[in-house]
């Protein structure tokens, strides 16, 4: 290539250094190009077609075009469905309780398991496992560990001359939640333990030499600093709780009653089994809404933090 | 990391061997119950003393079998096909996904084309998006829109090849399936791999470019190698995300493209629940994560870490 | 150029079959012109076409059309059917449907009417003895157009042919009644109070093993009892009168059940219920006539040898339900004439003893009287007089059915687990049903 290009004229020189700029300007646009086009065919034109047949009364057997326009019908009709009223309200239960049962579970664990130990790394292996395992798969293994008879747990409970569980008929949305705090404390337990062994020792030790309890280091020190990060991981959690619906599905189906029906869920039965996708879409948008709240919440939250780390760096910079 | 460790308390060795016995124990009992006959699961042997056998093994995988097991009558399941679908989705997809992903991120950092800001809002908005909220207008343009022309001249020329009948839809083909699949991934990806690429220095690119090399070299033959790390951990995401998908995957797949998590959900039939089949196709279904987990867990920690923390 | 090799290939594999069915006996028989055709058909995950998969080898071999089978669970089945029926041309040359299919595709266009293969000589085999077939199912699930739009009448006609029917019977433990002295209910009264007397004298064991799990398992349920107990969905005008006093008996009498039912009851879809029942935790079994292949067998179930069957019991009258399967060609099929084919042989005399000796469920009068098939199933006579009660319009099949299905079992299921007052919450799905109807027009005429 250098050989090329001290043997080339000098006119050449120019018209190739003049391509290799256009070339340069281009790149971006080339390297940003697929992304781009992949994401513009399979994930926002689809998400234009679901507002678009929103406002239809649609079918599965027919296409978009052949549905009636309906206006606003389907998203006045779900407003006032107790069904899906329920159901929201299933949803917000079941994200409310999983995240705050698997934050309080995840960062206790850290706080008590960052210590200086042999096989650490094993262990944290082990809590992996959970997350990676497929959903349906984990719905199975708890459905039949929750199973009347033949489960795991009342036979346990049996044995021990206690009195059955209904774990998945009476307390089924319980049921349901504690499986997905199974799958998802070691989320937050990894990422808090991550944060907690990134504190600065600085700090530790000072209070440590200040005399202070381990509580009053845990209260006043570590969890302070790793605020930022807890806070982060929780919305994260928190949107992903909204996704869940393997899980479920496979475990209760969304019953008894509606207990455990979540929206994802109550979307994919309108569209399949009711066989109404306009109403489904309707949902689906309600659904967006909702975490769009939460996303720009979280965005604006971690923006505020940076704003104000920077100040404090800033003060700590004139001070010294 | 020091070696010398610090020495605990019982009770604190205790409680590990509890946590690990919770995280681990219920994948470890449908381990035991995929070597049980369904007799056995459902009459109440619990504990270890069992007759293990390899029947429901058989019956998972009858179709890909050089005999025929004795206690089937015909195979009803098409578990080892539906085990290669699944892997052509979630390998090509994964591929698919770090190829584009990298390009994407790397042109990101680098040319500052966008605000970082406007970036990661977008990232983060789409992966809120729940693949529920996928599921209607997938299906709908997959099925209806996403078509070739039957008498069209590409269309023409694959159902004379490949056969079948209809318009040529995205709807059934792998293809359809690797497509969403890359979408939904495309940001988790772009996003773990920016906080690595930002961390190669820009001089090793720059010395690149002195000696003649152009922007797509420099970033296959620089950049590529110095975020492995990146890459694995994006990859090991991308792929357990494409091979534990259920619900887009059921609701695009024909009953040639059917993937395992699909085929699992299927034979919890109503009619019977045959519980040591169930197990033994779980089981099978979840061996590629419990290795990735063995052998890669530390590229999964950074893989999360990066992934969240920067979020 | 491919299609042209392609075509040639498919000739010559067809005259080489040809060749061989002629050295096996045949002489040009109906099934020539099609042999070495591919059929692929959709049918459910369900013992009777378990047993259907163990003789289709034989369809094959006698007549050298293959048949490819796409097995999924029924509500899968049911998607996957509303997606390929809609398309010019779809996937599959034979299905299997649920009975309130029936309705959704015959309003669509979407199945073939049966009478141009019957008057089809080349097709129609002059021995199929159609009288023989079983009237209640024919007109439940075969016939369209009639009474109501879904029952038998003269304006009627065919669509599907039963295959997989099933009716309601009840199973018990003679061992435990033996022992308790207990007699076999005749009446939901003596039912009921037998499946409540049980728990206190076995502990531990349930009453009567029954679906009661949210969504169309409870609506099932109850749809089970409302005929027996004298009620309907709607009256002759289509007004919903689920809500009457024969639909509160019939809720309470799934109440009943499910109090006095295993443990986890209110949450048994029919898997769940079958395996309590398999697995002796439960004196009775109230629900289809598809389990009985799976009873004696030891590697599924308990109480091998210790079942026997009775009558669905009568309230103020008989009525047992009609349910399973029927079989249909798609309109957008490809090779419907071998469909057909296939579709005769299944239910023939031949077919339809063939699958009942496999464990399938009968279709046909003379099967359920076959000494063979009584001499292997010896429950078969039983279930052959059950049929005898079958009542056809146990549940509506009307196009709007599942949208009101769904809410039925939403509702029931929280009367069985929340404690919902049974009038009040079968008020509120009369009320909903009836604006469903309003919307989907029924009441036009009025």
């Amino acid at each position: 290539m250098a050989d090329a290009t001290l043997t080339s004229s000098p006119n050449a020189r120019t018209a190739r250094r003049r391509r290799t700029e256009r070339l340069n300007r281009l790149t971006p646009y080339l390297f940003l190009g697929p992304a781009a086009v992949i994401m513009a065919i399979a994930l926002l034109y689809p998400l234009g077609y679901m507002v678009w047949g929103s406002f239809r009364d649609w079918d599965p057997s027919q296409t978009i075009g052949e549905a009636e326009f309906v206006g606003l019908k389907n998203y006045i009709t779900l407003w006032g469905d107790p069904n899906f009223r329920e159901s929201l309200g299933v949803t917000l239960r079941f994200a409310f309780f999983v995240v705050t049962f698997e934050m309080v579970i995840g960062v206790g664990l850290a706080l008590l398991l960052d210590r200086n130990i042999r096989g650490m790394s094993m262990l944290r292996t082990m809590f992996i496992l959970p997350m990676m395992i497929a959903p349906v798969v984990v719905g199975l293994m708890w459905r039949y560990m929750y199973h009347p008879t033949v489960g795991t747990f009342n036979r346990t409970l049996e044995s021990l001359g206690l009195p059955s569980v209904d774990w998945l008929g009476q307390h089924a949305l319980m049921s349901v939640i504690i499986a997905d705090i199974w799958q998802w404390t070691p989320f937050i337990f990894i990422l808090a333990l991550a944060a907690l062994q990134s504190l600065p020792r600085s700090a530790l030790e000072a209070a440590r030499i200040d005399g202070a309890t381990a509580w009053q280091q845990i209260w006043y020190i570590k969890l302070p600093l790793m605020m930022p990060v807890l806070i982060v991981t929780g919305l994260l959690r928190l949107i992903d709780a909204f996704k869940v619906l393997e899980v479920i599905l496979v475990m209760t189906e969304g019953g008894p009653g509606l207990s455990t029906e979540i929206l994802a869920l109550r979307i994919s039965r309108t569209a399949t089994e009711f066989r109404e996708l306009g109403v489904a879409a309707a949902m689906s948008n309600y659904l967006l809404l909702l975490l769009l709240a939460l996303t720009l919440g979280m965005f604006a939250f971690t923006r505020w933090q940076e704003a104000r780390a920077a100040k404090v760096r800033m003060a700590a910079e004139e001070d010294s | 990391m020091d070696q010398s460790y610090d020495r605990q308390n019982p009770a604190f060795y205790a409680v590990i061997a509890l946590l690990v016995f919770m995280s681990v124990g219920p994948v470890l009992l449908m381990f035991v119950n995929s070597f049980k006959l369904d007799v056995d699961i459902i009459g109440g042997t619990t504990g270890l003393i069992f007759l293990p056998t390899i029947q429901n093994y058989e019956t998972a995988l009858c179709d890909v079998l050089w005999y025929e097991p004795d206690h089937l009558d015909f195979c009803s399941l098409k578990f080892g096909g539906a085990f290669i679908n699944s892997l052509i989705i979630a390998l090509v997809s994964t591929a698919l996904t770090l190829v584009i992903g990298c390009m994407a991120a790397y042109a990101l950092v680098r040319f500052r084309f966008m605000g970082r800001d406007t970036v990661s809002l977008t990232t983060l908005m789409v992966r809120m998006v729940p693949p529920a909220v996928l599921l209607v207008p997938v299906f709908g343009l997959w099925n209806n829109e996403f078509c070739l022309d039957r008498d069209g001249l590409i269309g023409g020329a694959i159902r004379d090849t490949f056969g079948g009948r209809g318009d040529v839809c995205l709807a059934g083909t792998h293809t359809g399936i690797i497509l969403v699949y890359v979408a939904m991934n495309l940001p988790f990806v772009i996003w773990i791999l920016q906080s690595f690429i930002v961390q190669v220095p820009r001089s090793l690119e720059e010395a690149a470019r002195v000696d003649g090399a152009g922007p797509f070299q420099v970033f296959f033959l620089v950049v590529l190698p110095l975020i492995k790390p990146g890459l694995a951990a994006a990859a090991i995401f991308t792929f357990r995300i494409a091979w534990n998908e259920y619900l887009l995957a059921s609701a695009l797949s024909d009953r040639n493209t059917k993937t395992v998590p699909i085929l699992i959900v299927n034979n919890m039939s109503e009619f019977n629940v045959e519980w040591g089949v169930i197990m033994a196709t779980g089981m099978l279904l979840a061996i590629p994560p419990i290795i990735f987990t063995l052998f890669a867990s530390r590229q999964i920690i950074t893989g999360m870490t990066a992934g969240a923390v920067k979020g | 150029m491919l299609k042209i090799l392609k075509n040639t290939a498919l000739s010559l594999s067809a005259a080489a079959l040809m060749a061989s069915t002629a050295l096996a006996g045949g002489h040009g028989g109906p099934y020539d012109e099609y042999a070495g055709t591919t059929l692929i058909v959709n049918f459910p995950a369900h013992p009777h076409y378990d047993a259907v998969m163990k003789i289709l080898p034989e369809f094959t071999k006698e007549t050298g059309i293959e048949v490819e089978v796409d097995q999924l669970p029924y509500l899968k089945m049911r998607e996957r059917q509303t997606l390929e029926l809609a398309q010019d041309e779809g996937e599959y040359d034979l299905i299997a449907y649920v009975v309130f299919s029936k309705a959704d595709y015959v309003y669509a266009d979407q199945l073939e009417n049966l009478a141009k293969y019957f008057m089809n000589p080349k097709l129609a085999d002059p021995s199929y003895d159609a009288d023989d077939l079983i009237d209640g199912y024919v007109y439940n699930i075969g016939f369209a157009g009639g009474g109501k739009g879904y029952l038998e009448g003269k304006t009627g006609s065919l669509f599907g042919i039963p295959y997989g029917s099933e009716t309601s019977i009840l199973g018990y433990r003679t061992d435990i009644f033996e022992k308790h002295g207990l007699e076999v209910p005749e009446t939901y009264d003596e039912m009921l109070e037998i499946a409540c007397k049980i728990p206190e004298l076995e502990p531990g064991m349930g009453g009567v093993a029954s679906r009661a799990a949210s969504g169309h398992h409870a609506s099932h349920a109850f749809l089970l009892h409302l005929a027996p107990l004298g009620g309907r969905v709607f009256d002759d005008a289509w007004n919903p009168i689920v809500n009457n006093e024969a639909g509160v008996a019939a809720a309470n009498a799934l109440k009943t059940i499910v109090d006095c039912g295993p443990e986890g009851a209110t949450n048994f879809g029919f898997g769940e219920a079958l395996g309590a029942f398999l697995n002796g935790d439960t004196a009775m079994f109230l629900d289809t006539t598809v389990v009985a292949g799976q009873i004696n067998d030891p590697s599924k179930s308990q109480v091998v040898g210790k079942v026997d069957w009775a009558l669905h019991p009568m309230g103020t009258r008989r009525g047992s339900q009609t349910g399973g399967f029927g079989i249909g060609i798609p309109s957008n099929a490809e090779n419907k004439e071998a469909a057909f084919l296939l579709m005769q042989w299944l239910t023939s005399k031949k077919g339809d003893k063939l699958v009942a000796l496999a464990g399938g469920n009968p279709s046909r009068f003379s099967t359920h009287a076959d000494a063979d098939v009584n001499a292997k199933f010896p429950h078969m006579a039983t279930f052959g007089e059950a049929l005898k009660h079958a009542d056809p319009d146990w549940r509506p099949i009307i196009p709007v059915w599942g949208k009101i299905n769904a809410d039925l079992g939403t509702t029931l299921s929280k009367v069985l687990t929340e404690d919902l007052d049974i009038q009040e919450a079968l008020d509120g799905v009369a009320e909903r049903t009836k604006a469903v109807m309003e919307e989907a027009g029924y009441y036009t005429w009025q």
